[in-house]
């Protein structure tokens, strides 16, 4: 009896705990995102489900600290003067410990300034521009993919395509400028031989056309693809639509990811088909458990299937919370300090940040993994895409369809 | 080759421009105001043609004309509720009806772009095309078949707007108030109907052109802005008021824009308009077929 008294007791004790451990104040991080045009939309959605199934599984394991984690949304619209007040709000009215989430560039390069100013951590979630990393700013850690890692990619890609003539489309933002400049770059680099060319299209702007109607006399090997939605659907068709590309002579490479979005099919249709795609995410990638949990989850509440964007969010999420974890505490120079040693195991791989002090590695996680798969029919969902490259092996030019 | 590519290219989306103008320029005819919303009526028509034909399954020949009748009555709408305060009855708001129109129109279009981004999604719809055939050859011209087909229609419709206002009962009443309001008032002409006639059309036309181009341009919430930025450009060059010179000026500027795209830079395309906008302002206010003085 006595014993039962004291077990009975325990529980008490520790329900009361508990209690008292949730009652405790909310972590709260800052997510920053495009919930409204002209940003990206489709990805702020997915970085939105990203974060939100990564802080109900931290939550769902008791919180972090024996804190609960609370997510504060601003919308940004992809805009850089609205991203700098977002984060300004964020970090002096809501008091949040960190900010994740940003999945524009132009908008990141904004906020990073903020959080800079009141150094608060800064998880760049899909910013790939380097310049984010090149500002060298003590709190801005990149779990994102990188502009560099994808110039790498493309060229390497068009080599083994045997490509000679290249042409690339990319968006008047920093992050399309700034990969199509280092995609010459690159190409110079390591596809000596291959002519390469940029032109920049205005993101508002609908018309492709004047762009596009000169290649029909030269049409190129390769047209690389640097644009968000919805500009980059526009483009898409405007290039079937004059029969410049997909050809048998001409390719088109999508080096910003855009298969898998949601509303992808409905606004491509055929000009889609044949397409090569730069995928950071693939169902047929080898996840870790964290990956796979975190997959499901998604899975489950909204019924799609995963995406990059998912993971990429989800992991911000749960670096923020790693760090507070590390440090014991939600101060901002003991979570930095804290993200500089990580060494843990995400949703898509084991990730350390890079300690080199300068350019685009600068808290870069250097080693993430990636493919190029290509789209074989059209309304195909991304899991039936044609993976032409595994993870760290080179593309299977023999692999890839040519359009009929 | 290129070149008649280009020139085709450029006609084809002047004509797009001059079907948005039009009602833009026959507003500033008969209200001397200009409609900041003009854009959103764009927007509503791509949208209207779009989403009838992908989720409740209209035909897109049908979903065309319904995108001009919900133009049509938002323009009513916005008529009767927001612009009749400037000419019915408000004397006292002489002085400050120029404020009135630009801060209420404006905040029309904010509301109309956030109306339709909470209800309808932020994300891009891409209306189905008017016919299934993919591409038109027309000798070595390669154009897809929705371009041509919609550029055809829109000439149509602009030609039935044009014959319209040139000749029909309402069209001459039109023009008299453009010309002088008091005047035709006195002549016993009912101004205000009038006015509802013009931004009821105003309101179809862009209706229609935002309609004609959601297959092209995949709507999203803010897709007339750029249209309705062009429409602006056009109708000062054209001469404030006038249909013929709105017309002119479109193809002008279509056909200047795809060429200064190639020949000059891409990237300053948009900025020839406005280049060629300010030099007519400095040597040439009235425009290319605007009167020196209207005010009598």
């Amino acid at each position: 009896m006595a014993s039962r008294l004291h077990l009975l007791a325990c529980a008490a004790g520790l329900l009361a705990f508990m209690n008292a451990a949730f009652a405790a104040d909310p972590i709260k991080i800052g997510v920053t995102i495009a919930q409204s045009p002209p940003g990206s939309v489709s990805q702020g959605t997915q970085v939105k489900d990203g974060v939100e199934v990564a802080a109900k599984i931290i939550n769902d394991g008791g919180g972090v600290l024996g804190r609960k984690i609370e997510l504060v949304y601003e919308d940004t619209q992809g805009i850089p003067e609205k991203a700098r007040a977002a984060v300004e709000k964020l970090i002096t009215r809501d008091q949040v410990v960190a900010i994740v989430g940003e999945h524009q560039s132009s908008a990141a390069l904004a906020g990073i300034e903020v959080a800079h100013r009141y150094k608060v951590p800064y998880m760049n979630t899909n910013g790939w521009s380097d310049a984010i990393r090149e500002k060298g700013y003590a709190e801005v850690f990149s779990p994102a993919n990188y502009n560099s890692r994808v110039a790498i990619a493309v060229a390497d890609t068009m080599k083994a395509l045997g490509a000679k003539n290249v042409v690339a489309f990319c968006e008047n933002t920093d992050y399309g400028v700034g990969l199509a400049k280092l995609i010459g770059v690159q190409m110079g680099e390591r596809g000596k031989g291959i002519s390469f060319k940029y032109e920049t299209l205005d993101r508002a702007a609908k018309d492709y056309l004047p762009a596009i109607l000169p290649l029909k006399a030269n049409p190129p090997d390769v047209i690389i693809e640097i644009m968000l939605p919805p500009g980059a659907y526009i483009l898409l068709n405007q290039l079937n639509e004059q029969g410049v590309a997909p050809t048998k002579k001409t390719l088109i490479y999508d080096a910003s990811g855009i298969a898998d979005y949601p509303d992808f099919w409905q606004n491509v249709g055929d000009a889609a088909k044949d397409m090569l795609v730069f995928g950071l995410y693939h169902p047929r990638m080898p996840l870790p458990e964290l990956g796979k949990k975190v997959a499901d989850a998604y899975v489950e509440r909204t019924k799609s299937a995963p995406n990059r964007l998912l993971f990429q969010a989800a992991d911000s999420v749960f670096l923020v919370a790693e760090a507070v974890k590390a440090a014991q505490s939600t101060k901002s120079d003991a979570m930095i300090k804290a993200l500089e040693d990580v060494k843990w195991t995400g949703t898509r791989g084991q990730v350390t940040f890079s300690k080199e002090k300068s350019g685009f590695k600068h808290h870069q996680w250097l080693d993430i993994p990636y493919v190029t798969f290509q789209v074989t029919e059209v309304k195909q969902p991304v899991d039936d895409m044609k993976l032409v490259q595994q993870p760290d092996a080179a593309l299977d030019a023999a692999q890839v369809e040519r359009p009929k | 080759m290129l070149t008649l590519d280009l020139l085709i290219n450029g006609l084809i989306i002047g004509v797009f421009y001059a079907l948005m103008a039009i009602g833009l320029s026959l507003i500033f005819g008969i209200l001397k105001v200009v409609n900041f919303a003009h854009g959103e009526f764009y927007m509503v028509g791509a949208y209207a043609y779009t989403l009838s034909a992908l989720m409740l399954g209209v035909s897109p020949w049908l979903a065309l004309p319904l995108a001009f009748v919900v133009g049509l009555v938002v323009g009513v709408v916005v008529e009767r509720l927001l612009m009749r305060p400037l000419y019915s009855g408000y004397t006292s708001w002489g002085s400050i009806r120029d404020e009135y129109a630009v801060i209420v129109t404006f905040a029309l279009s904010i509301f109309l772009i956030n109306v339709v981004d909470k209800v309808v999604g932020p994300f891009a719809y891409r209306g189905p095309p008017l016919v299934d055939v993919s591409r038109i050859a027309i000798g070595p011209i390669l154009i897809s078949g929705h371009r041509l087909i919609a550029a055809v229609v829109a000439i149509a419709v602009i030609v039935v707007v044009a014959l319209a206002i040139r000749y029909s009962y309402w069209g001459r009443q039109i023009q008299a108030v453009s010309q002088n309001r008091l005047g035709a008032s006195l002549a016993g002409i009912d101004t205000a109907k009038a006015s509802a006639i013009v931004f009821a059309l105003a309101g179809g036309l862009a209706a229609v052109s935002g309609a004609l181009l959601a297959n092209i341009f995949n709507p999203t919430p803010d897709v007339g802005v750029f249209p309705a930025i062009k429409s602006y450009v056009i109708v000062v060059l054209g001469g404030m008021g006038s249909v013929p010179g709105s017309i002119v000026a479109s193809l002008v500027l279509g056909v200047l824009e795809s060429f200064g795209g190639v020949y000059i830079s891409y990237q300053y395309r948009d900025t020839f308009g406005l280049l060629i906008l300010i030099l007519f302002l400095l040597f040439r206010p009235q425009g290319l077929f605007g009167e020196k003085a209207r005010e009598v």
